[in-house]
């Protein structure tokens, strides 16, 4: 057995991914009956649609006339799956790491979603991602000005040329724009510069 | 016929209003500024520029979504024009004549017919959408849930039946955008359904970074994997009007034109890309004279512009008067009216005819407003077009992340958005279209209600939905149409469209 279209082959392991994460987590709801449908019905049908529609196209793929190859895009497995068991932890603390300082917490938190977005693509990808999440958080804390030239910089290293001059006036004039176009023109609630207080 | 010109009259009295010509100007302008980068189509920049809208009341923030679309689908044209790189597949098409006539020092005439022909062909569907909208929104007011539901699966196939690459996995991201929408608490029961303890998605996904995330992000993510290769007519622009013998020359192809694509962009699933399409096929056809298509022919550009612009526009009857999104920058639409407090369908006309007839009478400005912006303004366009993308890329970022960020002003919007990133990355990648998930994203808690409604009605039996003609009629077509896309013969028709289309 062969894989031939690697495009199908992942495409369906997605879907069967997505359905049985669906499929699964509805069987907590009541299922209803077809006159009185309750929140599980709905979902289980389509959720069971997914994973059969997945199962055609990966078996698809390993017929298919198209020819794509195997690996599609960068992808890190130990990443992946690190990702996966820190979320893990973090989805089920409530029930075994109660006790724990939330700094740990966060930074553990923190790691995941790193190892989570550079499991996949390129440079490019995991700085795209990562910069928005942090700017998320930043946000409050460092006001826009500073967050924004963090975020300048941090979305120019990911693409294939960085100069710093060029970057460091294009931050400053964004940063400055910014301020007066969201906070002070558009009127959004958010901090210019840091709040200091304890 | 009075009904009609009343209705009008209070369309144009609303978009006429200062604050609403400003928001129809502006809309227009940031939309052309976003259209106009390579790379990033309409879907792109209304995504982007949604959270923009928010503030202004739902009449304005309508106004300007749809000059912002106007917009984008115009900047797209000249980026296909001046570039060869389209936004998106529409203008792929207008690119085919349109950066031969660039070539050989024709850019100016192609920008100008392009603008001319998309005006021309706007005004006529947006008559056609103040006619047909009230009856039809009339035979909608009468639809029960049966009905509803069988219309959605209408919609929801046609919009499968029209899309890029594999059939079974357009059905699979329809499939997937209808659970992605059940996401948060259900209305029947109360109960928090796939929120995993976050209490940030017991109101569902944020519709913002779904899009944004899967549309925006994604194409900034694989222009920098790309890097920059560009080739722009700068120089050579020449005078933008067409001579009167080419515009001449021109008439019939916009009014065919007009015509197709008022056609095709009512039809479930339709809008732009299909009436471009179909109006550059049939003016090949149909134009035998002056130089063959493909090497710079004008009706080239002037043809598929009438008819993806025709199309774009008439998209909006079934959203307007069904509150059926079909196509996926229709289901943005439809998110926008939700945020604003709008349940959309047949009721919008009777209840709000101030933003349904002003929003219809906007159209015609708007479209006015591209030609009387554009033309003047091309020169800058062409300057930002030889902006290098190091640069534009992280100013465009910060306003995305920016725009996320605002809605609610929750950093887990921002997380949303970068999986949604992530997502639309791997849609890509894996050949999976993401516009069907929109779709499906936007009907999924709709569908659910109308299912469990039409169930308990008929006593949960199923047959209902064949039962009630108009619902048989519309469930037939659905089953018919994808019958026929399974055939093996219209199969191998459908895939040489598609990448006839593409190259």
């Amino acid at each position: 057995m062969q894989i031939k279209n690697g495009k199908d082959f992942w495409a369906g392991w997605m879907y069967i991914g997505f359905g049985a994460m669906f499929l699964i987590v509805a069987q907590n709801y009541s299922m209803g009956s077809a006159l009185r449908m309750g929140p599980a019905y709905f979902p289980t049908w389509l959720g069971s649609l997914l994973v059969l529609l997945g199962i055609a196209v990966v078996v698809r793929s390993f017929t298919s006339h198209l020819e794509h190859p195997w690996r599609l895009f960068e992808f890190r497995p130990l990443f992946f799956f690190a990702s996966v068991v820190l979320g893990g932890l973090a989805y089920w603390k409530q029930a075994w790491l109660v006790g724990i300082h939330p700094w740990v917490a966060l930074a553990a938190n923190g790691v995941g979603i790193v190892l989570f977005f550079s499991s996949f693509g390129k440079r490019s990808l995991s700085w795209i991602l990562l910069v928005t999440v942090l700017f998320g958080y930043l946000l409050k804390p460092l006001g826009i000005v500073l967050t924004t030239i963090a975020l300048i910089f941090g979305a120019s290293l990911a693409g294939h040329e960085f100069k710093f001059k060029e970057i460091l006036f294009l931050s400053i004039g964004l940063a400055i724009f910014s301020a007066a176009a969201f906070v002070y023109g558009l009127g959004l609630p958010f901090p210019v510069w840091p709040e200091l207080r304890g | 016929m009075e009904q009609l010109l009343s209705n009008l009259g209070l369309g144009f009295s609303v978009a006429l209003s200062l604050t609403n010509l400003w928001y129809c100007f502006i809309g227009v302008l940031l939309g052309t500024l976003i259209g106009v980068l390579p790379g990033i189509g309409p879907l792109a920049t209304i995504a982007m520029l949604l959270p923009v809208t928010f503030t202004l009341s739902p009449t304005s923030a309508l106004i300007m979504l749809a000059g912002i679309y106007y917009g984008a689908q115009y900047g797209g044209s000249t980026t296909a024009i001046l570039v060869n790189l389209p936004g998106e597949t529409s203008s792929a098409i207008t690119m085919l004549d349109g950066y031969q006539m660039a070539r050989q020092g024709r850019a100016g005439p192609a920008l100008g017919i392009a603008a001319i022909g998309s005006f021309l062909a706007g005004s006529a569907a947006t008559l056609l959408i103040a006619v047909a909208a009230p009856p039809l929104a009339e035979v909608a007011l009468k639809f029960g849930p049966a009905e509803y539901f069988s219309l959605m699966v209408l919609g929801l196939v046609g919009a499968v039946v029209l899309a890029h690459g594999s059939l079974v996995k357009a059905i699979a991201m329809v499939v997937l955008g209808l659970l992605l929408g059940l996401i948060g608490t259900d209305v029947n029961s109360g109960v928090a359904r796939f929120t995993f303890g976050v209490p940030e998605l017991s109101d569902g996904l944020g519709f913002v970074a779904i899009a944004m995330g899967t549309f925006g992000y994604a194409e900034i993510i694989l222009n920098l994997e790309q890097g920059d290769k560009r080739e722009v007519f700068t120089s050579k622009v020449g005078k933008l009007l067409p001579s009167m013998d080419e515009f001449i020359y021109c008439v019939p192809s916009i009014i065919r034109s007009t015509l197709l694509g008022s056609f095709l962009g009512i039809l479930p699933g339709g809008g732009a890309l299909l009436g471009s399409f179909s109006s550059y096929a049939v003016e090949k056809k149909l134009t035998k004279d002056r130089q063959p298509f493909g090497k710079g022919n004008i009706r080239g550009v002037a043809g598929p512009e009438a008819g993806n612009n025709a199309a774009a526009q008439t998209s909006f009857i079934p959203m307007l008067t069904l509150g059926i999104p079909s196509n996926a920058i229709m289901a943005m639409m439809i998110g926008a009216m939700m945020i604003q407090g709008i349940a959309p369908g047949p009721q919008v006309m009777t209840q709000k005819p101030d933003l349904f007839w002003g929003m219809i009478a906007s159209m015609w400005v708007g479209n006015l407003m591209l030609v009387v912006l554009n033309l003047p303004l091309i020169g800058m366009w062409i300057k930002l077009l030889t902006v290098p993308y190091r640069l534009l890329y992280p100013a465009i970022l910060l306003f995305c992340t920016i725009g996320v960020y605002s809605v609610q002003n929750n950093p887990f919007d921002s997380i949303l958005t970068a999986m949604f990133g992530l997502f639309g990355y791997l849609c890509v990648k894996t050949e999976s279209e993401p516009a069907p998930m929109l779709l499906g994203y936007i009907l999924g808690p709709l569908m659910e209600e109308n299912l469990r409604r039409a169930m308990l009605l008929s006593r949960g039996d199923p047959t209902v939905f064949f039962q009630r003609p108009i619902s048989a009629v519309m469930l037939g077509l659905a089953i018919l149409l994808l019958i026929f896309m399974a055939l093996p013969m219209l199969r191998k028709k459908r895939e040489e469209v598609f990448t006839e289309e593409e190259t």
